[in-house]
């Protein structure tokens, strides 16, 4: 975990060293978020995995450093499905909204019935997801790659996210202007997909309750390759379903793995000129 | 936790203290009372200056303060897309701040504060629905080295 002070105005972010030379190339970072995800909690992800890439930045190779890269946000809505979530909180288990707020990121407190009830099926049912959602998120990384913008594009996805990646990676290719497979890489977290298309990378972890109540119901999901080791983030009300994005990047060794992924995607990424 | 929101409340929607059993938050309004008009619920200012006094937090103070205000317009004008798409945009400058102030555990330090903020069923209904006007093609993000700049 990087080692910021907990309260400091000096705490300055220096900026990345290519992103001062405009002749630097571009490479555009996306964040999709899950299905639990508020748009509030959709920015502080990515800004978490912002903050954690520019932590590793020094360590990674020459070819990802020369580049600049700037991130963004592809939001995926679920306020349908929170307030779903929440309404079937209140009914079945009487909690406050109070507590829900407080536990809905760690899923601690909600039956497995519960969670199956409200999250399995925008978590697997393709049918549920959202055309113009796929739509918008395609536009966006068409619009990086394309002249003038001429960037590469690495997504990452948490979550349901990840079937909304997979979709719009698909539209991608499927619609004209087709634009250059390689010039767009993946990197899923919390995969409850079959698949990570263009040969991308994922991790999930063995300690995620969320996707392993998915997997009862569908084996044929990637399989777990990584963990949170002992993290004591597990006995956290917020975190302690091992699903959170945040506690991906935090507890190891998924932080690592996933920064790892991350570098791999873009040191490929880097020899790909988009125009 | 529930006992400073209730003592809060309390303390904030009685005028003059003449009841001993505050109000249940379930019947308070999405704006609840902000009896000194600085755009932060009164209750939420408890929770903000005890859990982090100034002058020792006075940064973690103010981003926080930045947090609940614009979640508290948010949430008073949840029903007009136009405005909700505005209110996104300066939430995610408060939290920009937070992220700055508070960049090893921003995520807790805001879920603590948004339980408080979101109280009620509908403070979280209105809540979720500003977030429904919302797609964040709207909302560009500050680069991390300028999200500082983001603090009022």
């Amino acid at each position: 975990m990087a080692a910021w002070p907990l309260e400091s105005a000096h705490a300055q972010i220096a900026p990345q060293p290519a992103c001062q030379t405009a002749s630097a190339p571009r490479t555009a970072v996306f964040f999709v978020n899950g299905v639990t995800t508020t748009l509030d909690e959709a920015r502080l992800n990515a800004g978490k995995l912002e903050l954690e890439f520019l932590n590793q930045l020094p360590a990674m190779s020459r070819a990802v450093q020369a580049n600049c890269h700037v991130f963004f946000l592809n939001y995926n809505p679920t306020a349908g499905e929170v307030n779903d979530f929440l309404e079937a909180a209140q009914q079945q288990l009487g909690i406050t909204p109070t507590t829900f707020w407080l536990e809905l990121e760690g899923l601690g407190l909600f039956t497995p019935q519960l969670i199956r009830d409200a999250l399995q099926g925008p978590m697997t049912d393709l049918n549920r997801i959202d055309a113009a959602t796929i739509q918008r998120h395609s536009a966006a990384y068409r619009e990086q790659m394309a002249s003038p913008s001429c960037r590469r594009v690495l997504v990452v996805p948490h979550s349901q996210g990840n079937l909304y990646t997979n979709a719009a990676y698909d539209l991608l290719f499927n619609q004209p202007p087709i634009q250059s497979p390689s010039a767009i890489r993946i990197v899923g977290v919390a995969t409850p997909a079959q698949t990570v298309p263009g040969n991308g990378l994922y991790r999930t972890s063995t300690t995620d309750a969320l996707i392993n109540a998915i997997r009862v119901i569908r084996p044929a999901i990637l399989p777990s390759d990584t963990n949170w080791g002992i993290s004591p983030l597990l006995l956290s009300a917020s975190y302690s379903g091992g699903h959170s994005f945040i506690g991906y990047l935090s507890a190891e060794p998924s932080r690592t793995d996933v920064l790892t992924d991350i570098e791999s995607s873009l040191n490929a990424l880097s020899a790909i000129n988009p125009c | 936790m529930m006992g400073i929101v209730w003592l809060a409340v309390g303390l904030t929607s009685c005028g003059g203290g003449s009841s001993d059993t505050p109000p249940p938050a379930t019947q308070e309004t999405v704006a609840g009372i902000d009896a000194n008009g600085d755009g932060v619920r009164d209750d939420v200012e408890v929770y903000i200056d005890t859990t982090y006094p100034v002058p020792a937090q006075r940064d973690t103070n103010r981003a926080l303060r930045q947090v609940a205000s614009a979640a508290q317009v948010t949430m008073i004008d949840a029903s007009d897309s136009a405005r909700s798409v505005s209110h996104a945009a300066e939430r995610f400058r408060a939290l920009e701040c937070l992220m700055a102030r508070r960049p090893a555990d921003f995520h807790l330090v805001f879920v603590e504060l948004r339980a408080r903020v979101l109280n009620t069923t509908a403070r979280s209904a209105a809540y979720l629905q500003a977030d429904n006007h919302v797609t964040a093609g709207n909302v560009p993000l500050l680069p991390a080295d300028q999200w500082v700049s983001a603090c009022l």
